[in-house]
């Protein structure tokens, strides 16, 4: 398993303006970092971009990135998925 | 009903549109956008442009025809007038019939639903003139219904389709995360001049999270079944007059205050403006009788009705505030601080009308009048 944290909190600083100074805490609600339903949509697509991967349907919910560290498990998940051999 | 005249400060060919979308309601009118489309000064092309923009070519195509200004008109942009207004009048005859395909197949599932927007609107407001310009068919119904509902329209041979925006992976992620709406569904059918039949259905008469919303269950109860130009006997089930109202301005609303619907370019039009002023003139009695007021009061919309009442009478002269004792709510500032978010829209700058008007509104965000000292 790579190490994506960088990357992975570059991405939602671009997009969180409350997480942009501080050290991103992986447990703390997204939404109190300044994730609303447009933003959303931005960090989902940036963090596809970023690490070439496509959120299925069925991870398209509002569980999957309600804190940062749910998010990072669920990016990782599908980057793992993506590198096994099929 | 009898209105002022427009001022014609934005000039003839807006004043044209801004009449037609309120509706022609009296001889002074009439004349007035005869004199108008007969003036040396007129500009066809920017008519034509601002009337596509507003969706009102078929519109402006039937009064040119019905007032027998045929030979008073370019004949090459006759020709096209004539045949906008005669592909739409094709267009919704096969909505309707895709309608009520539809509407059968819900009806046998035990579903509760509404046809709106359009296809609610052009046999009633629009009296069945094709006139009345629509993009897709649009349906309600419960939250509680969207799985049962999204596999009936998958056995009807609808699929969820994006490529209609521009970035259609951003569209298909905001469709599954915002649950006002189903995805957009389309699917393709084999009629001359129509390629694809577009449905939006919604189960939310604003949107996810919005902080004004009626519960559609509420809405749903008691529709009314309206008639079918065309096909005897058949009906399909629509909102009563006050949920109608309420959805519609609810829906101006949420296009005039979502960031996203300027973006795409949909954000409010004469229009959509032009149905909350015929539903009025149809219903009066029936939406001031006491129980509109009381359901906004229930649901906490009350302001955003309001702002919507403010801009309809600053734009065409009505006085729907006044009507509906109105006043004192629908303050900008207000309703702003009540909705922070991205997703929103900053405050116009600018009147109604001249947002209206505006063709860079998705160029450019719209900023706030610069306050002194600041």
């Amino acid at each position: 398993m790579d190490d994506i944290t960088s990357q992975f909190e570059e991405c939602l600083r671009r997009h969180l303006r409350s997480a942009k100074p501080n050290p991103i805490n992986y447990d703390v609600e997204l939404v109190q970092l300044g994730l609303d339903s447009m933003t959303a949509v931005a960090v989902l697509l940036d963090m596809e971009k970023t690490f070439n991967i496509r959120f299925p349907d069925d991870m398209l919910v509002e569980g999957t990135f309600r804190t940062a560290g749910r998010l990072k498990k669920a990016v990782q998940l599908l980057r793992d998925r993506q590198r096994q051999p099929s | 009903m009898t209105r002022p005249l427009p001022d014609q400060s934005l000039g003839p060919e807006w004043t044209i549109l801004e009449l037609l979308a309120r509706g022609i309601v009296d001889d002074l009118q009439r004349q007035m956008v005869r004199d108008l489309l007969l003036s040396d000064t007129l500009n066809w092309g920017e008519l034509l442009e601002q009337a596509l923009r507003h969706k009102m070519v078929p519109m402006l195509a039937h009064h040119i025809i019905s007032e027998r200004l045929r030979f008073d008109v370019p004949t090459s942009i006759y020709l096209h007038l004539e045949s906008a207004l005669e592909w739409n009048r094709w267009q919704i005859e096969v909505f309707r019939r895709e309608t009520v395909r539809i509407a059968q197949v819900l009806a046998v599932r035990g579903i509760r639903f509404v046809v709106t927007k359009g296809m609610a609107f052009e046999s009633t407001l629009y009296e069945g003139l094709g006139t009345r310009y629509m993009n897709d068919i649009d349906f309600m119904i419960a939250p509680r219904d969207r799985d049962t509902v999204m596999s009936a329209m998958q056995e009807l041979g609808f699929r969820p389709f994006f490529s209609w925006a521009k970035d259609a992976r951003r569209e298909e992620i905001s469709s599954r995360l915002n649950r006002d709406h189903l995805p957009k569904l389309a699917r393709e059918i084999d009629q001359s001049g129509i390629r694809l039949i577009n449905i939006d259905v919604a189960n939310s008469l604003t949107w996810t999270k919005s902080p004004f919303d009626v519960p559609v269950e509420e809405a749903l109860e008691n529709p009314v079944e309206q008639p079918i130009p065309g096909m005897p006997g058949v009906g399909l089930p629509c909102f009563r007059p006050t949920y109608q109202f309420l959805f519609t301005v609810l829906h101006l609303f949420r296009e005039a205050w979502l960031q996203k619907f300027v973006d795409f370019g949909t954000d409010v039009g004469l229009m959509k403006f032009g149905d909350v002023i015929r539903l009025i003139d149809q219903n009066r009695d029936e939406l001031t009788n006491g129980e509109l007021l009381r359901i906004m009061n229930a649901h906490n919309v009350t302001h955003p009705v309001a702002w919507v009442l403010r801009h309809l009478d600053e734009t065409f002269q009505t006085r729907t505030q006044e009507l509906f004792a109105l006043e004192k709510y629908g303050d900008e500032k207000l309703l702003a601080s009540q909705m922070q978010s991205s997703a929103y829209v900053h405050p116009w700058g600018q009147s109604m009308r001249e947002r209206l008007q505006s063709k860079t509104r998705g160029s450019s965000r719209p900023v706030a009048p610069a306050h002194s000292g600041s």
